[in-house]
């Protein structure tokens, strides 16, 4: 059932989302285009050879550009906050909670759907950059760039870039997931009252934000105290340090996340009050 | 053969109790009104059923289990509420209801649609409240489930629809499924009933099959109703 939830939930963000990801590549291979035709320096000082049209059309599809990347960006963190809420909260919500799923698969559902939508919104971020540096450089360079990278890093840190790399995106995915289930679990409390619901959810997630940095806080202060001599040092023990925060951080939000996902899924297990 | 019992059941909103100490046992193969005035419990009675909430006290079976994913998939609910999407298209739905439950019966639906001119292209955002309802009620009653749950499935549709979806409702279930309908139109779906529960604030007041009625009381069930709750 879970694999349903998931087909049906990507169908319904999907009449949304693929028209705007479509608009967007439209812009950006226009824009390429009319870069490499009209305005071949656009990005350089010497802007000689630059056709004057080119560089209007230019000006106004960049800001184009820059709108719609805001704009799918405020989405996909509307989406997340309006599926979850409108779907299972609202009068839709009779129908989701009488279908014979466990509640366990219904947040799943949405939190995978969720993910997957914040993960195409970066990749398409960056497929636009490489969409729009194609010609700038060479892939023999971009390589050696690369390599030069990973034998710099090792050599100020003893360390091995892709280890610190996985530990950047555990940490970066633990952390969407732990944002996702802050909301749902303000919503979930929002939903029982009866009355201002979205205000009480927002008043939720406030009440939340500032606990956490409170957690926060004496966490780092407790951190500081003990590690006060490697943080003013270089090298490979300024990076043990900074490898500790991001490694606290990730278990954090683990904690974080599965104490939210444990409430959210109680209360609408036991709690539900559907208007 | 009981279908869906209670056992001292009860449900309160924080200090408000909607349903205090219920206790009936509902068997296979009839059609039950449940009737009683505004904010008298029916619609909690239902969604405790339909396991949208979970009782305070007591417990409540169906097919002797407690509401879960198992009974969901016996069940099939009616909510007062429009509950569809408004963005699909009626034939969206029933690929959603045929995907999640594997008693549904497309064919039915079909010819349900057909026979009160709904066009399955159209988009539930271009329909009025009542041909809502009735593809609601088309949706809950293609289902092969052995308890309809049926919230108000009258309240908004005119009555040549009416009769159609009370027929509908007569033809459809099989001899081991009941139907429960909720409702405080009752003159319009006394034909239809074999039984009556009366509740009022969240008691039972009475439980009777409708013949019982008609030959003790020499009343019809809607008399009987304007005595009992008489203001």
């Amino acid at each position: 059932m879970l694999g349903k939830l998931i087909k049906h939930e990507t169908r319904a963000t999907s009449r949304i989302f693929l028209p705007l990801y479509g608009a967007l590549l439209i812009l950006t291979i226009f824009t390429k285009l009319v870069m490499a035709i009209g305005a071949p320096d656009f990005f350089s000082e010497a802007a000689s050879n630059n056709n004057n049209v080119a560089e209007i059309i230019l000006g106004i599809s960049f800001t184009l550009y820059f709108v719609l990347i805001v704009g799918i960006c405020v989405m996909t963190l509307m989406m997340i906050i309006q599926r979850f809420y409108k779907n299972l909260f609202t009068d839709e919500g009779y129908l989701m909670f009488s279908l014979p799923v466990k509640t366990w698969e219904l947040v799943l559902s949405k939190l995978l759907v969720g993910m997957i939508w914040s993960a195409v919104c970066t990749v398409m971020i960056f497929l636009t950059f490489f969409i729009f540096s194609l010609g700038t450089f060479s892939m023999i360079e971009l390589s050696q760039t690369i390599r030069s990278a990973y034998s710099m890093f090792y050599l100020q840190t003893g360390m091995e870039l892709n280890f610190f790399m996985v530990e950047m995106i555990l940490f970066i995915l633990v952390e969407t997931v732990a944002s996702i289930l802050m909301i749902y679990v303000s919503i979930a409390i929002g939903q029982l009252f009866n009355q201002h619901r979205i205000v009480a959810a927002f008043g939720a997630y406030i009440v939340i934000t500032i606990v956490m940095q409170i957690i926060m806080s004496i966490a780092m202060a407790v951190f500081a105290i003990g590690n006060l001599e490697s943080m003013v040092l270089n090298g490979s023990e300024a990076m043990t340090t900074i490898q500790w925060l991001i490694n606290g951080s990730t278990a954090l939000n683990v904690v974080l996340g599965i104490g939210f996902y444990y409430v959210t899924h109680t209360i609408m297990k036991k709690r539900l009050n559907l208007e | 053969m009981t279908i869906l019992s209670t056992k001292n059941l009860t449900k309160s909103y924080g200090k408000k109790t909607a349903l205090a100490n219920i206790n009936m046992e509902i068997p296979r193969g009839r059609i039950i009104g449940l009737l009683g005035p505004n904010g008298s419990g029916k619609s909690t009675f239902i969604k405790l059923a339909a396991g949208l909430l979970v009782p305070t006290a007591g417990e409540i079976t169906i097919d002797g289990d407690a509401p879960g994913v198992d009974t969901k998939a016996k069940v099939s609910y009616l909510s007062e509420r429009t509950y569809l999407n408004d963005w699909m298209r009626v034939s969206e739905i029933i690929a959603f209801f045929e995907d999640f439950y594997t008693d549904f019966n497309r064919i039915k639906a079909e010819n349900m649609l057909k026979d009160l001119n709904i066009n399955p292209d159209d988009r539930l955002k271009t329909m009025s409240k009542g041909t809502k309802e009735k593809v609601q009620l088309i949706l809950v009653m293609s289902r092969q489930a052995q308890l309809y749950l049926l919230d108000e499935p009258i309240g908004g549709v005119d009555p040549a629809a009416r009769d159609y979806i009370l027929n509908t409702i007569i033809t459809n279930y099989k001899e081991e499924a009941s139907v429960i309908i909720s409702t405080h139109l009752i003159a319009d779906i006394e034909q239809i009933l074999d039984d009556i529960i009366f509740i009022n604030q969240g008691e039972l007041v009475l439980s009777s099959s409708v013949d019982e009625i008609r030959e003790t009381r020499n009343q019809s069930v809607d008399g009987l109703f304007r005595e009992v709750f008489k203001c």
